[in-house]
């Protein structure tokens, strides 16, 4: 596998992530879902993962890249599975919308454990002998709009979240954005 | 407390941008490990919501 493959396959990883967030923020101020604190967390833990395939573009593929993403699929994972546990029992209901029938913390967890197997694949077919990075070569104009988008996204959770949660901790049962809505009342 | 995560990671992200490797890894792992307190934090949460 070429430079130029490794970069490409860790700039489509990092869109992936990029785009599970950006349909969980379509949903949000589309169908006015609003996260509770673990899914959240699980937005964090999917941007936290997304790190791993950005230092991949910018800096060239190591291993080390690779496991600081499967690290933050694994916090993710572990959020998601917690929240799956506090309604697996039968009648406890389930929060939020289903997509494909699944809610999305279910959706979450199989995405995550998803993201280790790919990055097991890629760790499997890289080509430890190439150089993490060429002389004068960056991200490229692909990898920094990847990155630029990936930079826009966590900044967009970090406005909303400061909009439903203020600077303290959210809301158990989010049913508004209680901190704007103060802001407003001002 | 919740905003701070992504507030790690958005400028992890731009040090990424920046070039600054180093500091990208430490605000990561900073904003993990925010992620984990958190996480202890509300691990006990119940959901009275039901769509």
């Amino acid at each position: 596998m070429t430079l130029l493959h490794a970069r490409t396959l860790n700039a489509l990883g990092l869109l992936g992530c990029c785009a599970i967030l950006l349909v969980a923020f379509g949903y949000q101020l589309l169908l006015g879902e609003l996260p509770c604190p673990l899914c959240l967390l699980q937005r964090a833990g999917f941007a936290a993962s997304g790190f791993g395939f950005a230092l991949g573009i910018r800096f060239g593929p190591r291993p080390s890249h690779y496991g600081i993403a499967i690290l933050g699929a694994l916090v993710g994972a572990a959020i998601a599975a917690r929240q799956i546990a506090l309604h697996v029992v039968p009648g406890t209901g389930g929060y939020g919308a289903t997509l494909f029938g699944l809610h999305f913390y279910t959706l979450t967890l199989i995405a995550f454990v998803a993201l280790i197997g790919a990055v097991a694949v890629l760790l499997l077919i890289a080509d430890t002998d190439q150089p993490a990075t060429l002389p004068g070569q960056g991200a490229g104009l692909f990898g920094t709009a990847c990155l630029l988008l990936f930079l826009g996204v966590p900044l967009a959770n970090a406005v909303s979240t400061a909009a439903e949660c203020g600077t303290g901790l959210c809301p158990d049962d989010p049913t508004r954005y209680e901190a704007l809505d103060a802001w407003l009342a001002r | 407390m919740m905003v701070l995560p992504f507030i790690g990671l958005a400028t992890s992200a731009a040090a990424i941008l920046a070039g600054r490797r180093g500091i990208a890894i430490g605000l990561w792992l900073a904003a993990l490990f925010g992620t984990l307190a958190l996480f202890a934090a509300h691990a006990t949460s119940t959901l009275n919501l039901d769509f």
